[in-house]
């Protein structure tokens, strides 16, 4: 678990160093006249790494070809295809900012995203799998037929993003207003506690404490924790991604049940093949090597995983620490978290709009089959 | 406090957000040779281009294609394949972009072509004619993906042919480095996607250049 950790931690210094090289290449040159030697070789490195991934993919090929002869070639194959995954995952249409949001929209924790993360890469190579095996294999389709299959399955995809993204806006939104209201209702709560157990002075104002009782933690510092059977914080109203008033405390949602929460969102994003992986697999199948290259498929997924479970762990320690400071100011702090959640809903949203709309997919397999 | 905590969860927003970009990252990689094509009167017609897919892409392409003899395709095996590659690339203006003296001209759609298969490799050939014949001093011609999906390169070999107009001088110009202030632009292309009438992938151009007297 703790090499795990610090696997990640690794990879996201890497990717940090990379964002803040681009950074300063971005700064160094501002539109302006090229300044030749310090900013040329910082905007150089990130043209290295593409250019590396390019090389990468342009190698496969060959390591394919090679590992029809060569047992040897195939463990080379495999760690070319990690690494072209962890590079190509920088690059669009990983779904790295999908989950991203979902993550510090529904508050996540951080083994849940790199699991979250995982799963989602991994959903992705056996759908690419799926659809070759299915479409090429056994049904023997062309490359028209695919390209169509695997545009359907995108748009379906995108909807399903949108939809996610909606339900988490529509939910973490009413949040939102109710934690508006809670504020000007600050002293209602206070009455209440003071007010004793009867069910009977309790039962009024609940439905306004709901709003504040939605996070365990800032339940706590309003002072209603340790009331066993007055309203119960954690239980009641804390909004799950799903909109259930009585979703689960934050400890079980560690839990199995939990997971299926993430599991909508794992498979919206998914569910979209990576155009690489789909023309990697039918390349071997032409060579009668399939499982082959099913194999570099499943790995290149790794790879794509490393990086997609490193951008989202530095999504969610950002939220750690907003929802950290946010929470030593109990009122507007948790209405800044609850907007934070509101604003990652709404990026869902826009990012499957602007993917279905065809805009941030650069990778159209059907451009020259139809 | 609170500023502070709104402002580093923007940042890091946007900075994974800025991971989610569309980057330089070809799929298919065609190697090309172009024939600058022009009629006896000293006018350019068109040009005939001959593309050479890489091998994954082929292989890819070539999925499902029935044929007699495994390995081997024949002209006649790939006709339906041709006829599709020409009418999917209608609607990219077949990647090919022809100014007469800075004035950009049309094409039509594209004649003679067929697909050739050898050592594992697809290669499309066509003609593409010019709408209306037109002369100038300088002609140029540009080859390239705009989308960055489709990485295209002059043949080592044989880049670059004139047919029909001796007089005239024939250059090529490969895609140079992007400038600091060009990568900048492609990092933003998610937040702020390129225009229709945007020029900003001619970066990425093959150039060629005529030079009548």
């Amino acid at each position: 678990m703790t090499r795990l950790r610090g696997v990640i931690l690794t990879v996201l210094l890497a990717v940090l160093v990379f964002c803040a090289i681009d950074v300063v290449s971005a700064q160094a040159a501002p539109f302006g006249a090229p300044h030749p030697a310090g900013a040329m070789s910082a905007a150089g490195f990130t043209g290295w790494i593409f250019a590396q991934q390019a090389a990468f993919y342009r190698s496969l090929s060959g390591f394919i070809r090679a590992s029809k002869e060569d047992g040897a070639a195939m463990w080379s194959l495999f760690g070319i295809s990690f690494l072209y995954g962890v590079f190509h995952a920088v690059g669009p249409g990983h779904g790295k900012a999908v989950i991203s949001s979902y993550l510090v929209a529904n508050e996540e924790t951080w083994r849940r995203g790199v699991v979250l993360s995982f799963a989602s890469a991994g959903i992705q190579s056996v759908v690419a799998i799926v659809v070759v095996a299915i479409a090429a294999v056994l049904l023997g389709a062309t490359a028209k037929a695919i390209g169509l299959t695997v545009h359907l399955v995108e748009i379906v995809s995108y909807g399903l993003v949108i939809l996610i993204g909606l339900r988490l806006f529509y939910v973490k939104g009413r949040s939102f207003l109710l934690a508006c209201r809670e504020l000007t209702w600050t002293p209602a709560p206070v009455l209440a506690l003071t007010s004793g157990h009867s069910s009977k002075t309790l039962r009024l104002p609940t439905s306004r404490l709901g709003p504040m009782t939605m996070r365990g933690g800032l339940c706590m510092v309003d002072g209603c924790a340790g009331h066993e059977h007055g309203f119960h914080c954690h239980d009641d109203h804390h909004a799950s991604a799903w909109g259930h008033a009585h979703g689960p405390e934050p400890t079980e949602l560690a839990g199995a049940g939990g997971w299926r929460r993430g599991l909508s969102a794992v498979i919206a994003v998914g569910l979209r093949p990576c155009s690489g992986a789909i023309i990697v697999l039918i390349f071997a199948l032409a060579q009668d090597l399939f499982w082959t290259g099913v194999g570099a498929t499943l790995i290149m997924g790794l790879g794509t995983a490393v990086t997609v479970a490193a951008i989202a762990t530095l999504a969610m320690s950002a939220r750690q620490i907003a929802s950290r400071v946010a929470g030593t100011r109990a009122g507007f702090g948790m209405l800044t978290m609850r907007a934070v959640e509101v604003g990652a809903a709404a990026l869902i949203v826009a990012f499957g709009a602007l993917l279905l709309a065809g805009y941030m997919a650069s990778e159209q397999l059907w451009m020259f089959t139809g | 406090m609170m500023r502070h905590a709104c402002s580093c969860t923007c940042a890091v927003l946007l900075l994974f957000l800025s991971f989610d970009r569309a980057e330089a990252h070809p799929h298919v990689w065609v190697t090309f040779h172009s024939e600058v094509l022009y009629a006896a009167d000293g006018s350019l017609t068109g040009v005939r281009h001959a593309w050479t897919f890489d091998d994954m892409f082929s292989a890819y392409a070539l999925q499902g294609l029935s044929h007699q003899k495994k390995g081997q395709y024949t002209r006649e095996e790939l006709a339906s394949l041709a006829q599709l590659n020409v009418e999917s690339l209608k609607e990219y203006g077949y990647f090919t972009f022809a100014r007469a003296d800075g004035k950009k001209l049309k094409f039509l759609d594209p004649v003679d072509y067929w697909l050739e298969y050898n050592n594992a490799t697809l290669t499309l050939h066509f003609t593409l004619p010019l709408k209306e014949a037109a002369t100038a001093k300088a002609m140029q011609i540009e080859v390239y993906d705009p989308t960055i999906f489709v990485d295209f390169e002059f043949a080592k070999d044989r880049p670059v042919s004139l047919s029909g107009a001796p007089q005239c001088l024939l250059t090529y110009d490969m895609p140079h480095q992007p400038t600091p202030a060009e990568q900048l632009r492609l990092g933003q292309l998610d937040s702020d996607p390129l225009g229709i009438s945007s020029t900003y992938g001619e970066i990425f151009a093959n150039k060629i250049l005529v030079k009548c007297p």
